[in-house]
C-alpha cells in the first residue's frame, strides 16, 4: 500500500470513527432523553386513565344516586313499605330509571336482596341477588367493579349502590356501567393511545376476553398473553412492550392494571390494558439514525476528498525523494528532487539532494582512488611479473660478458646455454604479457542452448590426466551432476574456461592431493555448479578479495584467474561465492539462470541478421528449432 | 216540604243529566278512524292460507267481508249473509241467502257467488248453489260446520282477477300490502251504511309506537300489549278486552321419544311459575292454564293443574336417564316473549333443566301465541292442534266429556305445555263511540262512530 493510501486510509478512518463515534452519542443521548420521556409520558397517560376510570366510577355513583332519589323509586320504596306489598307493578321501572340514566345495569332490591325489578335480567324479579350480602354494606362507597350475572353470560361494570329507607323497610338501588368496547371508545384517551380490558375468566389466557375498542385490525391477541399472566401470577402493575410485527414502529407500550371487585378477598375481575405505541417515538429515532447517517456519511465522503486533496499534496514530495531514492538505488547518482516550501518535507528534499551531490562526489573520488588503487596494483603485478624474468635475463646476460672476458673458450657453450635460458625467460615474459592481454579482451558471451552436464563432464575429462599425472599427488575427482539440469542459454566456451579456471584452482590448492568435486543442481529458474576442493581452504579476507583482478593468493598466480571466472559468470547474469575455512576446503558455487529470455532476443537478433548472412540463418534456424522442442 | 223540595231538585237534575247524556251518545256520521296494529298482513284475501291467522287479519277480514253465519259468545250460531238454514243429520245443509246484498263492486250477492268463495276457501267441501239456496254436503255428519262457516277465513268474497268485493260495512280504498290500508264507508251496506266516512289503518306497528301514535293524537284506535292493560287502566284511557281468546304455550317440534323425554318435559311443565310470571311480566292480565282451551269455553279448565311444584320437577328429573338441554324458540319482535322464554328458562335450571331461550330457528321447543279462531270449543281446539302441527282429534260426539278426553289425549303428547290465556286489548280515544270486540276478537266498527269536538 502506498504512503498517499495509507494517508488517505488514515485521515477517513479517523473521520468515520469522529462522525461514528458522535453519531452514536447522539443517538444514545436522544434515546435515552426520548425513553424518559416516553416513560413519563406513559406514567402521565396512565395517571390520565385512572382519573377517567374513577371519574366514570364518581358518574356511575352520581347517577345511582340520582335514581335513589328519584321520586319513582321512593315512591316505590314507601309503597313497599306497606303491608300487604306488591311489587309487580314495578316490575319494569329498573329499566325505564336505566334508560333515564343512561346506565346498563339497574337493580332495584329489597332489603332481603331479592329482586324486585332488573333492567338487565328483567325475567329474575323475585329471585335472590346472590352477590347481595356483600353488596349490602357499601351503600356509601364510590364505585367498585363487579361481574354481572347475565342470562347467558357474564358481564364486567362498574357498579355503585344506594339505600333508600322509607320506615324498617329499604329498598336497595345497585347501578352500574358495562365495561365494554363502548365504554373503553368512550373514555377520553390522547391519540396513539388505547385501552383494553382482559376479562380474568379461567385459568389461562383467551383471546374471546379481551376487549378492544380499537379499529379493528387484526392483531394476535396471543402476545398480550405474557403481560396478563404476569399480573395474573404477580398481582400488581406491570409495564411490558409487545412487538406485533418484525417493525420496531408496530411496538406497543402496555401498562396493565390488575382490576379488583369487592368482597373479602378482592377477586382480580380484569386487568386494564393501556396501550401506548412506540411508532412517533421509533419513527423520530429513526429520522435521526438516517440524519445522522446522512451527515456521517456525506462527513465520511468529504472527509475522503479533502484527505485525498491533502494526502496528495503532502506525498507528492515524498513520492518524488521515494522515486529519486530509487534511481539513486539503481544507480543514477544524478537524480534530484524538486524542492517547494520550506517544511520538513522541503527540508528532507534539500538534504536528499545534498546526500546524491555528496554521494557522486564520494563516487567519483572512490573511483579515482580505486583506478589509483588498480594501476597501483597493476603495476605491482607487472613490477613483480616482469621483475621475476628480467632478473634471469640480466644474470644471463651478465654471465655472457663475463663469460666473453673471462673464459673465451667456454663463451660458446655458455652463449648457446645462456640463449636458451633468455629464450625461455623472453618466452615467459611474452607469456604474462599474453595473459594480461587475454584479460583485457575478454570476448561478450554467445548466448547458445548448453547443457550444463555436458560442459562439465568435458572439463573434467580434460583434467582426467592431469589429475592423476605422476609427479604429483594423485587428486580423486568426483562429479555428481543433477540429471534434472535443463539447458540453459550461456556461452559454451566462456562457461568450459571458467569451470576450467576454477578446477585449475581447486588443483592448486591440494597439492598433496585431495578430492576434487564437481556437480550441478537444478534451482527455481537457475542452474547451481559447485566446485570444491579439500584444499588448504581461504581466511576470510582471502575470500573476500579472492575475486579482485590480479589478488592472488599462489606465489606464481597473476590474480586474473578467478577475475576471469567472476566476469564470465557476470556477463551470463549468474553470481559466483565461495565457501571455505582454511584447513578445510574451498567451494565456489556458480549460479546461472536459464537465461532462455536472452537465447530468444539473441536467436531474435540473429535472425534479422540472417537476411544478410545464408549460414548464419541456417545456424539461427536450427537453435530456434532447439529452444522451441524444449 | 224542604224535604220534598230536596227530592225535586234532585230528580230535575238527574232528568237534566239524563238528557244531555242522550246528547253526547248521539251517532254522528262521518269522519276517518286511525287505527295501528302489529300485524302485517300481505294479503286480505280470507281464504289466503299463507296469511297466519291473527286478531288482526280477523279484525281487517270483518271491516270488508261478511259470513254466511257468526257464533256469539256462548257459541250460537246467528244468521248473517245466511239469514236461514236447515239441516238433515248434519250430512246435508242448506243455507237460504240473504235477498238485497251487494258486493262492493255493485253486483248482487247470490248463491252462485257464495259456493264459489266456499269452494274457493275450502277444495275438500261440495258446495253447490240451488236458488237462492247453497247447498254443503258431505259423507260424514258435520257437526261443526257453522262454527267453521263462522270462521273469517270462509267469509263470502268475490275474487274479479286481483281485485276482491266484499258485502262488509268498509270497502277497499287503497292497499299497500303489510304498511297500509285505507277503507272507505260502503253506502250500499245491506246493514246500512256506516257512521264512518273510512278507516286508515298503519300495519307492523310496534306496542309501543302504537301507545305513542294514540297519546300524539295520531292514532284512535291501537292494540295493548297483555302486559300493558293494567297500566292504559290506570291511567284512564278506554281499553277493551276480550275473553282470554289467545293461547300461551311451549310447543315441542316432535313427540317426546322416550319415557325419559317425556318426564323432562313434565318436569319443565312443572317448574314453571305461571302465577308470578302472569303477576309480574303480565301484570296480571290473563289466565294461567294448564289446558289448551279456556275455562269459560270448555268449562273444565280448573282441573289441569297450574301451579308450579319445583320438589316434583326435579324428582322427575331425578328419575331420567338422560340430560335435557334444549333450546326454546320465541319470537323476538316482542320483548315480552322474551322476557317469557328467559323467566322459564330461570324456572328450569331451578329444576335441573337446561333451556337456551334463543330467538333464531332451530329450536327444539317454542313459545307459541295461538290465537283460538273460535269460541266454539271444538272448532278452537281442532285448528289450535293444527296450528300447533298436531293431527284433528275425532269425536263421535261433541258432549264435554269427549272434549276433555280428546284436550288430555293431545296434552299427554308432550308436545305442548299451556302457560297462559291472554285477551286480546285495545285502547281507544275517548271520542270513538260505539265499537265493540266480537267474540273472535276481532272490531266491530260497524256501528262506530267518532264525535267531534264541541265548537
Amino acid at each position: 500500500m502506498t504512503f498517499r493510501r495509507k494517508l488517505l486510509a488514515v485521515f477517513s478512518l479517523t473521520v468515520f470513527l469522529s462522525v461514528a463515534g458522535v453519531a452514536l452519542l447522539v443517538l444514545t443521548v436522544t434515546r435515552n432523553a426520548f425513553e424518559k420521556t416516553e416513560n413519563e409520558r406513559t406514567a402521565a397517560l396512565v395517571a390520565q386513565f385512572q382519573r377517567e376510570f374513577n371519574r366514570r366510577g364518581e358518574d356511575v355513583a352520581r347517577r345511582v344516586e340520582s335514581i335513589a332519589a328519584s321520586d319513582a323509586v321512593t315512591r316505590m320504596a314507601t309503597a313497599l313499605s306497606g303491608t300487604p306489598a306488591d311489587s309487580a307493578e314495578y316490575f319494569d321501572l329498573a329499566r325505564t330509571l336505566a334508560e333515564s340514566y343512561q346506565l346498563d345495569f339497574l337493580e332495584l332490591l329489597d332489603g332481603h336482596g331479592i329482586i324486585i325489578s332488573s333492567a338487565q335480567s328483567p325475567a329474575k324479579f323475585g329471585y335472590p341477588d346472590n352477590a347481595f350480602d356483600s353488596l349490602a354494606g357499601l351503600t356509601e362507597q364510590s364505585a367498585f367493579l363487579k361481574l354481572e350475572d347475565l342470562q347467558d353470560s357474564t358481564a364486567l361494570g362498574l357498579f355503585a349502590v344506594r339505600a333508600v329507607r322509607s320506615g324498617d323497610h329499604p329498598v336497595y338501588v345497585i347501578g352500574g356501567r358495562r365495561l365494554d368496547k363502548n365504554f373503553l371508545a368512550s373514555l377520553d384517551l390522547p391519540p396513539d393511545m388505547r385501552a383494553l380490558l382482559y376479562q380474568n375468566r379461567g385459568e389461562h389466557f383467551s383471546p374471546e376476553w379481551l376487549l378492544d375498542a380499537g379499529s379493528g385490525t387484526s392483531r394476535p391477541a396471543e402476545k398480550l398473553s405474557g403481560l396478563v399472566d404476569a399480573v395474573r401470577r404477580y398481582d400488581q402493575e406491570m409495564t411490558g412492550i409487545v412487538n406485533w410485527s418484525g417493525d420496531q414502529a408496530d411496538q406497543e407500550v402496555f401498562h396493565a392494571i390488575p382490576l379488583r371487585g369487592v368482597g373479602k378477598d378482592r377477586p382480580l375481575l380484569a386487568i386494564l390494558l393501556i396501550g401506548n405505541s412506540r411508532r412517533q417515538y421509533v419513527e423520530l429515532k429513526r429520522r435521526i439514525r438516517d440524519a445522522a447517517l446522512l451527515a456521517g456519511g456525506g462527513g465520511i465522503v468529504l472527509a475522503i476528498l479533502l484527505s485525498s486533496w491533502a494526502a496528495a499534496r503532502v506525498t507528492r514530495p515524498v513520492e518524488q525523494l521515494a522515486y529519486a531514492a530509487q534511481d539513486v538505488a539503481a544507480g543514477n547518482w544524478n537524480s534530484s528532487v524538486e524542492v517547494s516550501g520550506h517544511d520538513e518535507v522541503a527540508q528532507l528534499a534539500e538534504s536528499f539532494n545534498r546526500m546524491t551531490t555528496e554521494l557522486l562526489a564520494q563516487k567519483e573520488r572512490l573511483v579515482q582512488a580505486e583506478r589509483v588503487a588498480a594501476w597501483r596494483e597493476l603495476a605491482r603485478r607487472l613490477a613483480h611479473e616482469l621483475k621475476n624474468p628480467l632478473f634471469p635475463l640480466q644474470l644471463t646476460v651478465e654471465n655472457l660478458i663475463r663469460a666473453r672476458t673471462q673464459s673465451p673458450e667456454l663463451f660458446d657453450e655458455i652463449f648457446q646455454e645462456s640463449s636458451r635460458t633468455l629464450l625461455a625467460e623472453i618466452s615467459n615474459l611474452k607469456g604474462i604479457i599474453g595473459r594480461f592481454s587475454e584479460f583485457s579482451k575478454m570476448p561478450q558471451p554467445q548466448i547458445q542452448r548448453v547443457e550444463v552436464n555436458e560442459v562439465v563432464s568435458r572439463v573434467v575429462q580434460l583434467f582426467q590426466a592431469q589429475l592423476k599425472a605422476p609427479g604429483r599427488s594423485a587428486i580423486a575427482c568426483k562429479v555428481e551432476l543433477d540429471p534434472s539440469v535443463e539447458p540453459i542459454g550461456a556461452d559454451s566456451e566462456l562457461l568450459h574456461r571458467a569451470i576450467s579456471n576454477l578446477v585449475l584452482n581447486a588443483m592448486d590448492a591440494m597439492p598433496n592431493g585431495g578430492t576434487l568435486t564437481l556437480g550441478t543442481r537444478r534451482d527455481d529458474r537457475k542452474v547451481t555448479i559447485t566446485v570444491s576442493d579439500t584444499g588448504t581452504g581461504l581466511t576470510r579476507e582471502e575470500c573476500a578479495r579472492i575475486f579482485t583482478p590480479y589478488y592472488t593468493s599462489k606465489q606464481h598466480g597473476t590474480g586474473l584467474g578467478l577475475a576471469i571466472v567472476q566476469s564470465v559468470v557476470s556477463d551470463h547474469g549468474g553470481r559466483i561465492s565461495v565457501q571455505s575455512e582454511p584447513g578445510r576446503g574451498t567451494t565456489f558455487v556458480i549460479e546461472l539462470p536459464n537465461n532462455m529470455e536472452a537465447l530468444r532476443a539473441a536467436l531474435s537478433n540473429a535472425e534479422r541478421n540472417a537476411t544478410e548472412t545464408p549460414d548464419i540463418r541456417r545456424n539461427v534456424a536450427a537453435q530456434s528449432a532447439s529452444v522451441d522442442r524444449r | 216540604m224542604k224535604h220534598i223540595a230536596w227530592q225535586w231538585l234532585a230528580i230535575s237534575s238527574v232528568l237534566i243529566a239524563a238528557l244531555a247524556a242522550s246528547a253526547e251518545t248521539r251517532p254522528q256520521y262521518g269522519g276517518t278512524l286511525h287505527v295501528s296494529m302489529l300485524d302485517a298482513p300481505l294479503s286480505l284475501d280470507p281464504a289466503d292460507r299463507a296469511t297466519p291467522d291473527s286478531f288482526g287479519r280477523r279484525s281487517l277480514t270483518e271491516l270488508i267481508f261478511e259470513t254466511l253465519v257468526s257464533v256469539d259468545k256462548s257459541g250460537r250460531a246467528t244468521p248473517v249473509l245466511a239469514d236461514s238454514w236447515q239441516t238433515r243429520g248434519g250430512r246435508r245443509w242448506q243455507f237460504r241467502i240473504r235477498h238485497n246484498v251487494w258486493f262492493h263492486d255493485g253486483s248482487p250477492l247470490t248463491a252462485e257467488s257464495v259456493a264459489a268463495s266456499l269452494r274457493f276457501a275450502n277444495p275438500a267441501w261440495n258446495v253447490t248453489a240451488d236458488r237462492d239456496s247453497v247447498i254443503v254436503e258431505s259423507d260424514l255428519a258435520e257437526q261443526n260446520l257453522l262454527a267453521d262457516l263462522a270462521l273469517s277465513r270462509n267469509a263470502i268474497a268475490k275474487r274479479d282477477s286481483d281485485k276482491l268485493s266484499g258485502t262488509g260495512p268498509f270497502h277497499i280504498v287503497d292497499w299497500q300490502p303489510g304498511k297500509e290500508l285505507a277503507l272507505g264507508a260502503e253506502e250500499n251496506c245491506w246493514r246500512g251504511r256506516p257512521f264512518l266516512d273510512g278507516i286508515e289503518i298503519e300495519m307492523g306497528r310496534g306496542f309501543h309506537d302504537q301507545m305513542t301514535a294514540l297519546q300524539l293524537g295520531k292514532a284512535d284506535l291501537i292494540e295493548v300489549a297483555p302486559e300493558q292493560t293494567r297500566r292504559v287502566s290506570q291511567q284512564g284511557q278506554v281499553l277493551v278486552s276480550s275473553a282470554p281468546m289467545e293461547l300461551l304455550a311451549l310447543v315441542f317440534g316432535q313427540d317426546g321419544s322416550s319415557p325419559d323425554e317425556k318426564s323432562l318435559r313434565e318436569a319443565l311443565g312443572w317448574s314453571v311459575e305461571r302465577g308470578s310470571m302472569r303477576d309480574v311480566l303480565l301484570q296480571g292480565t290473563g289466565q294461567a292454564t294448564g289446558s289448551i282451551l279456556p275455562g269459560w269455553m270448555s268449562g273444565y279448565g280448573f282441573v289441569f293443574p297450574t301451579t308450579a311444584d319445583l320438589a316434583r320437577a326435579r324428582s322427575l328429573r331425578d328419575q331420567t336417564h338422560v340430560s335435557a338441554n334444549w333450546k326454546l324458540g320465541y319470537d323476538g319482535s316482542d320483548p315480552m316473549n322474551r322476557l317469557l322464554a328467559e323467566r322459564i328458562s330461570l324456572n328450569a335450571r331451578d329444576a335441573g333443566l337446561s333451556l337456551q331461550p334463543t330467538s333464531g330457528g332451530n329450536a327444539d321447543l317454542r313459545l307459541m301465541r295461538i290465537p283460538l279462531a273460535s269460541t266454539d270449543p271444538w272448532s278452537a281446539l281442532q285448528i289450535a292442534l293444527a296450528e300447533i302441527g298436531l293431527p284433528p282429534m275425532e269425536s263421535k260426539g261433541h258432549s264435554i266429556e269427549d272434549l276433555y278426553a280428546a284436550e288430555t289425549a293431545v296434552l299427554a303428547t308432550g308436545r305442548v305445555i299451556p302457560l297462559f290465556h291472554l285477551p286480546v286489548s285495545y285502547a281507544s280515544v275517548s271520542n270513538l263511540k260505539n265499537w265493540s270486540l266480537r267474540p273472535d276478537g276481532s272490531w266491530n266498527l260497524g256501528d262506530a262512530w267518532l264525535e267531534s269536538a264541541r265548537p
